[in-house]
C-alpha cells in the first residue's frame, strides 16, 4: 500500500511547486492588465505617434537578431563539429554565457560609439581631433541592437546545440552517416538538423520574447525617437499617470500578441519546410572535401573578447579623454573604492533561489504531465515587466513585498522555466530503459532516480543549475519591485550607476555582474568533470 | 506683596510665554524616543557616488547620534516611487509602506500631493527648520505650495558646462546657443524629454521666448497651450537641424551629455548643480580646462525636498533624518565642493563664519558668476511640454 501512494507523493509536490510559483500570476496579472481591455486605450495606443516606428523596430530588431543568431550558431555548428575547434568553442562559451546582457551591451557601446575604441583607433590614424558623427549606436532602424543582440543569442543557441550534441545517440549517428561515405554538410542538412531544430523550437522562442521584451539593452544600443516598444511600455507602466499607465498595460499585451503570431508564422515555416523536404535521396551529394574552418567559426567570440577587454581597461582607466587609445594612467582605485556587498545579496538571492528551484525542476519533469508543460515557459515568453509587477501586486496582497522570501519567490518565476528548458531536451531523451531495469530490480520510482537516472544526468543538472544561478543574478525588475527597492544587487546597481554615467565604476560593475555567473558555469564544469572522472560515458 | 504677585505675575507670563517652546521640545523628545531603532528606508536618486557616499556618512551620524538606521534604496526616477507608494494605497495598505522617505520635487510632488499620498505637514516643525532661508523658494514647489509636507534640503539653478579649449565665449542666451549651434553643427544637444534636465532646458527656453512670463506661474491653460508655446517650437525647429545627430536623437540625461562633452562629441553640456562640474574634473571624467556659466538674463532654479509618505513606517524616524539632513552641520558638509557641493537651503547669517566660508569654496569648473534665479513655471506646465515635444520630436 504505501509503495503505491510513495510515487504520487513526488508528483503532488511537483504540481504544489508549480501552484506556488506561477498560479499566483495570474490574479496580478489579470490587475495589471485589466486598464488594456478598454477601446479607448488602444485608440489612444495606436493614435501616439511614437506607437507604428516603435513596433516596427521592435518586430525588426526581434525577428532579426532571432533569425541571424540561428543562421549564426547553425552555421559554426556545421563548420566545426567534430573537431577541435568545437571544442575551443566549448572551452570558450561559459565565459560568454556568463557574460550579462547588460554588461555586454555597455561594453559593446564602449567600443563601437563614436567616442568608443574604433573610432579612437581611425582617428589617431586619420588625425580627427574630435569623435565623428557617426550613427553607429541608437541608430533608428535598430541595428546596433539588433547585430548586439543577435550575437548574445548566438552564444546562448551554440551552448543548447552543445548540450544537444553532447548526447551519445546524435554522436553516433554522425560517425555511421561519415562512414557511410556522406559529405559533412548532407549529414547536417538531412540527419541532423531535421532531429536537432524541433528541440530548439522553445529555446528559439525564448530568444525570440526576449528580444521583444528586452528593456536594459534596447536603453543602451536601441533608437530612442522613439525607442522599442518594450522600453515604451515600461517607460509608461512606471508613470504615475493613470492613463499612461493604461496604454504602458496595453503595450504589454501587444508584444504578447506579436510573440503568438511569431510563433505561429514560424511553425508554419516549419511545417511547410518539412512538407516540401519530405523524401531526401540518398543519392551521395558532392560535398568538399573535410575542411577546418577553424578561424571563420571563432570569430564569432571575437565581440565578445573585445567587449570584455574594454570592460577591465575602463574599470582601470584614470584619465581617457579622446582621441587617447588607452588610458592616460592606469589605477585600481574604481576596484578598490567598488561595493562589493551587492555582490553578496546576488549570491545568496541566486543561490537560494536554485535550490528551490531544482527539486521543483526534477519532480516537474519525472511526475508532471510531459504534453501539457509549454504553458511552464510563459514567464520566459510574456514580457518581463507586466509580471513584475503582477508578483508585486501578489506579494503585496499577502503582505511579503520588500522580503528575501518575497524576492526569492519573484526570481524562481523565471528561474524555474529556464532550468526545466535547459532539462528538458536531455531528460526527456533519457534511455528509460535504465529505469525499467532498476524498477525491475526492486527500487522504486524516487529511489531510481535518485541513484540511477539523475547521477547520469549530472552534466545538464548541473549545467541547468548554472543558468538558474545566472538568470537569477540577471534580474532587475523583479528584484526592484518585489524587494521595494531594497535589495541591492550588482544587476540593480549596475542600472542604477548606468544613469551616472561614471565610465569606471560601471565597467567595475559590470565586471562584478559577469564574475557571479561564470563563477557558477566554471563550478558546474569543474564538478561535472571531478564527478566523471573515471565514468567514460559522462563526460 | 506688591512684589510678590508681580513677580508671580511675571513668572506665569514667563511660564506661558514658554510653554509652546517647551511644548514642542516635548513634542519632539517623543519623536526622538518613538525613532530609537527604527529602520528609514530613503528613496533616492543613486546614480551619483559623492551623492550617496554623502548619505551614508548622515545615515551613519543619525545611528550614532540618535539610533536611527537609515538605509538608501538607489533609484533611477523618482516617478517609480511615486507610483508604487499609489499601488500601495491602491492595495489598502495603509501603514508599514516600503517607503519612508524620498527625495523629490516638481510634478511628483504635486501627484502626491493631490493624491493625499504625504504624511504631514511635518516639515516646519522640526527643530532644524529654524535655520531654513525663508527667502528662498522653500514653500513653493514648482509653484505648489509644500504646506510643511515635505522640508527642503538642498538648492539648484540651471548651469551650463564647457571646456575653455573648445568654447571660449559661452553663448549668454537662448538666442546665443542657436547662433552657436549653427556655428558649430552637430556639437549642441539637449537630455530627451521627460528627462528632467531635457524637460528644464525646454523650460528654460520658454521662460525666454514666451511672450508673457506672467503665464508660467498659473496652471497652463490647455486652450492657449498651442499658441503661447509657439516660439519655443519655432526655435527648437530651428536648433534641431543643426543639433546633434540633427536633433533625431537626443542624450537619454545629462550624465550621458557630460561624457560626450569629455569626448568632444558635444561642445556643451547642462546641469542642476553649479559645483557638477567641478566633481567630475576631480574626478577626472571632465578636462581639468572645464568651466561652468549661465545666461545673463537668469536660468531656472528651484529647491529639492525630502518627502515622507503617508504609510510610511518609521515616521518618526524619517523626521529625525530629515531634521539631521537639515542641520547646519550636515548642510554645511553638502555644500562642501568636496563631499557634494550642493548648495544649502540654510540661512547663512545663521551659522558660524567657519561654516559660512565652506559655502564659499570653489574649485576648478565650479560656477564663478551669479546669475539671476528664473522660477520654475507650474507644475502643470511639465505634463503639457512633454506630451507636446513627444507629439512633435517622439518619433522621426
Amino acid at each position: 500500500m504505501l509503495k503505491r501512494t510513495l510515487p504520487s507523493l513526488p508528483a503532488c509536490l511537483a504540481m504544489l511547486g508549480i501552484a506556488l510559483t506561477l498560479a499566483p500570476l495570474i490574479p496580478g496579472l489579470l490587475w495589471v492588465l485589466a486598464p488594456a481591455l478598454n477601446v479607448d486605450t488602444w485608440q489612444a495606443l495606436v493614435q501616439d505617434n511614437q506607437f507604428a516606428s516603435a513596433l516596427l523596430s521592435t518586430l525588426g530588431s526581434a525577428v532579426g537578431s532571432t533569425l541571424l543568431a540561428l543562421v549564426c550558431a547553425s552555421l559554426v555548428t556545421v563548420m566545426l563539429y567534430p573537431g577541435r575547434g568545437w571544442l575551443l568553442v566549448q572551452r570558450q562559451l561559459p565565459v560568454f554565457l556568463a557574460f550579462p546582457h547588460i554588461a555586454f551591451a555597455i561594453g559593446i557601446a564602449f567600443l563601437i560609439a563614436p567616442s568608443g575604441w574604433l573610432a579612437r583607433g581611425l582617428a589617431n590614424l586619420l588625425e580627427w581631433s574630435s569623435p565623428p558623427q557617426w550613427i553607429s549606436i541608437r541608430d533608428p532602424y535598430a541595428i546596433s541592437l539588433t547585430l548586439t543582440m543577435a550575437i548574445k543569442e548566438t552564444w546562448f543557441l551554440l551552448w543548447i546545440m552543445a548540450t544537444l550534441l553532447g548526447e551519445q545517440a546524435i554522436s553516433r549517428q554522425i560517425t555511421l552517416a561519415n562512414s557511410l561515405g556522406y559529405s559533412r554538410a548532407q549529414v547536417w542538412v538531412s540527419a541532423l538538423f531535421p532531429q536537432l531544430l524541433p528541440r530548439m523550437g522553445w529555446p528559439l522562442v525564448a530568444v525570440l520574447a526576449y528580444s521583444l521584451s528586452v528593456v536594459d539593452m534596447a536603453v543602451i544600443l536601441g533608437p530612442s525617437t522613439p525607442p522599442t516598444l518594450a522600453v515604451l511600455s515600461w517607460q509608461w507602466l512606471t508613470d504615475p499617470n493613470e492613463m499612461t499607465q493604461a496604454k504602458g498595460a496595453a503595450a504589454a499585451l501587444c508584444l504578447m500578441l506579436l510573440l503568438g503570431l511569431l510563433i505561429l508564422a514560424g511553425r508554419g515555416i516549419w511545417w511547410g519546410i518539412k512538407t516540401l523536404y519530405k523524401n531526401p535521396s540518398g543519392v551521395r551529394q558532392r560535398g568538399l572535401a573535410f575542411k577546418s574552418r577553424r578561424l571563420f567559426g571563432l570569430s564569432v567570440f571575437v565581440p565578445g573578447w573585445l567587449s570584455l577587454a574594454i570592460l577591465l581597461l575602463w574599470s582601470v582607466a584614470g584619465g581617457w579623454f579622446f582621441p587617447r587609445l588607452f588610458p592616460a594612467s592606469l589605477s585600481l582605485k574604481s576596484f578598490s573604492n567598488a561595493d562589493f556587498e551587492p555582490m553578496f545579496t546576488a549570491l545568496w538571492l541566486g543561490a537560494a533561489t536554485v535550490m528551490i528551484a531544482l527539486p521543483l525542476t526534477l519532480a516537474w519533469l519525472e511526475w508532471g504531465s510531459r504534453k501539457h508543460h509549454g504553458w511552464l515557459y510563459a514567464p520566459l515568453i510574456l514580457p518581463s515587466l507586466p509580471i513584475a509587477a503582477a508578483q508585486y501586486h501578489v506579494l503585496l496582497a499577502i503582505n511579503l513585498d520588500s522580503t528575501a522570501v518575497g524576492v526569492i519567490w519573484s526570481h524562481l518565476t523565471w528561474t524555474f522555466p529556464y532550468m526545466l528548458l535547459v532539462l528538458v531536451g536531455p531528460y526527456y531523451s533519457f534511455d528509460t530503459r535504465y529505469l525499467c531495469t532498476a524498477q525491475a530490480l526492486g527500487h522504486s520510482r524516487f529511489s531510481a532516480c535518485l541513484s540511477i537516472k539523475w547521477p547520469m544526468l549530472i552534466r545538464p543538472i548541473l549545467a541547468a543549475m548554472a543558468v538558474g544561478f545566472a538568470v537569477s543574478v540577471a534580474q532587475y525588475l523583479p528584484t526592484l519591485f518585489s524587494g521595494g527597492g531594497r535589495f541591492a544587487t550588482v544587476t540593480t546597481e549596475a542600472v542604477a550607476l548606468s544613469a551616472g554615467g561614471n565610465r569606471r565604476v560601471l565597467a567595475v560593475q559590470s565586471l562584478l555582474q559577469t564574475a557571479l555567473p561564470l563563477c557558477a558555469f566554471m563550478l558546474a564544469i569543474g564538478l561535472t568533470a571531478w564527478y566523471a572522472r573515471n565514468r567514460q560515458g559522462l563526460k | 506683596m506688591k512684589k510678590l504677585l508681580l513677580a508671580t505675575a511675571i513668572m506665569s507670563i514667563a511660564s506661558v510665554a514658554s510653554i509652546p517652546l517647551a511644548h514642542a521640545d516635548a513634542k519632539w523628545d517623543t519623536v526622538t524616543d518613538k525613532a530609537k531603532g527604527q529602520t528609514v528606508y530613503f528613496n533616492a536618486w543613486g546614480g551619483s557616488d559623492n551623492i550617496n557616499k554623502y548619505v551614508e556618512w548622515a545615515g551613519a551620524e543619525v545611528k550614532k547620534r540618535y539610533d536611527v538606521n537609515v538605509e538608501l534604496v538607489k533609484i533611477t526616477d523618482a516617478g517609480e516611487v511615486v507610483k508604487r507608494i499609489k499601488t500601495e494605497k491602491d492595495a489598502g495598505r495603509n501603514n508599514g509602506g516600503s517607503v519612508d522617505m524620498m527625495w523629490v520635487n516638481g510634478e511628483n510632488f504635486r501627484t502626491l500631493k493631490t493624491n493625499g499620498l504625504l504624511f504631514g505637514p511635518w516639515a516646519e516643525s522640526i527643530p532644524s527648520w529654524q535655520f531654513v532661508d525663508t527667502n528662498k523658494p522653500v514653500r513653493k514647489d514648482f509653484s505648489e505650495t509644500t504646506d510643511g509636507l515635505e522640508a527642503p534640503w538642498g538648492t539648484a539653478q540651471l548651469t551650463f558646462i564647457a571646456d575653455k579649449n573648445v568654447v571660449a565665449e559661452p553663448p549668454r542666451s537662448g538666442k546665443a546657443l542657436l547662433a552657436f549651434a549653427t556655428k558649430n553643427p552637430g556639437r549642441v544637444s539637449y537630455p530627451k524629454p521627460p528627462n528632467f534636465h531635457g524637460t528644464t532646458f525646454v523650460k528654460q527656453l520658454l521662460s525666454e521666448m514666451i511672450e508673457d512670463p506672467a503665464l508660467l506661474t498659473k496652471p497652463v491653460d490647455k486652450d492657449s497651450f498651442n499658441k503661447v508655446s509657439q516660439p519655443l517650437w519655432d526655435y527648437l525647429d530651428k536648433l534641431h537641424p543643426v543639433a546633434w545627430r540633427e536633433g533625431k536623437a537626443f542624450p537619454a540625461n545629462n550624465a550621458e551629455m557630460h561624457q560626450k562633452l569629455a569626448d568632444g562629441e558635444l561642445k556643451l553640456s547642462l546641469t542642476f548643480n553649479p559645483n557638477d562640474a567641478a566633481n567630475l574634473v576631480a574626478k577626472e571624467q571632465l578636462p581639468p580646462t572645464t568651466y561652468s556659466f549661465g545666461f545673463t538674463n537668469g536660468t531656472i532654479g528651484n529647491v529639492h525636498f525630502l518627502a515622507i509618505p503617508f504609510n510610511a513606517k518609521a515616521k518618526e524616524g524619517a523626521q529625525v533624518f530629515a531634521n539631521f539632513l537639515l542641520s547646519p552641520e550636515a548642510q554645511v558638509r553638502k555644500a562642501d565642493i568636496t563631499v557634494w557641493g550642493d548648495p544649502s537651503v540654510l540661512d547663512a547669517s545663521k551659522l558660524t563664519t567657519a561654516q559660512q566660508a565652506v559655502f564659499n569654496k570653489r574649485a576648478p569648473g565650479s560656477l564663478d558668476e551669479v546669475n539671476p534665479t528664473l522660477a520654475e513655471p507650474h507644475a502643470t506646465w511639465v505634463e503639457a511640454l512633454e506630451a507636446e515635444w513627444l507629439k512633435r520630436y517622439g518619433s522621426q
